[in-house]
């Protein structure tokens, strides 16, 4: 019962919840605008990308928690929120 | 009224320039950018425009924006307000309005603003055209 609880706690640790979600022409290609994916261990932004499909040399705006990020090394933490978007086209 | 908005609904350009300078009465210039919805694009006639943004980071970019453009510029007081729905040709899309002592700042701060809005805000247009839709990746 003891060595149960403690792999479970273990295992637990490990998954990491984030949001990801998606905007504009990139929505469409994906199929969808949003979804919750479960990181077992580390996933990087590039990880995440290439996990998906999506070409990490293409026009992209990557924000994470809603603050724009560049560095596609960023590791994705627990609750984060990743956004992946197209190039801006506001105004 | 809060003076940066993303919202559906139009706006009155006399009620946001009258907010404006209601701030202070030492503006002695005020320039304003309207950005209205065209009937064509590259050749190709729109029959309209469908606005999408990411809410809450759309919302703290335009923010920063203001605050910004009000530590860059010798001015007194900006607003933006920007629509963030289906539009036909010949509505209003966004307004930018600045006011300041003198005319010179006011130019050049409405004009910084409307052209980093199109590169830091996370809105994006969709035209509908006859021959289909399609997203506008350029910011012109």
């Amino acid at each position: 019962m003891i060595i149960s609880q403690f792999v479970s706690i273990r295992v637990y640790s490990w998954l990491n919840m984030v949001k990801v979600l998606f905007f504009g022409l990139i929505a469409e290609q994906q199929g969808r605008r949003e979804y919750e994916l479960v990181v077992n261990g580390e996933l990087t932004l590039t990880e995440l990308l290439a996990s998906l499909d999506i070409d990490s040399e293409a026009p992209l705006i990557l924000a994470l928690n809603q603050q724009q990020v560049d560095d596609l090394a960023m590791v994705i933490s627990d609750g984060d929120e990743v956004a992946i978007m197209p190039p801006f086209s506001g105004g | 009224m809060n003076g940066v908005r993303i919202q559906q609904e139009d706006f009155s350009i006399e009620a946001e320039v009258d907010a404006l300078r209601s701030v202070s009465k030492c503006m002695g210039g005020i320039a304003t950018f309207l950005g209205c919805a065209r009937d064509f694009s590259e050749g190709r006639d729109v029959s309209a425009i469908t606005f999408e943004q990411y809410a809450g980071m759309a919302a703290q970019a335009m923010q920063a924006l203001r605050t910004e453009a009000m530590e860059r510029f010798d001015i007194i007081e900006a607003r933006i307000v920007h629509r963030v729905t289906t539009v036909y040709a010949g509505d209003q899309i966004v307004l930018i309005a600045v006011g300041a002592e003198h005319r010179g700042p006011a130019f050049e701060a409405c004009e910084w603003i409307i052209d980093t809005l199109k590169q830091r805000v996370p809105i994006w247009k969709k035209e509908v055209t006859p021959e289909g839709d399609s997203w506008v990746t350029e910011h012109p």
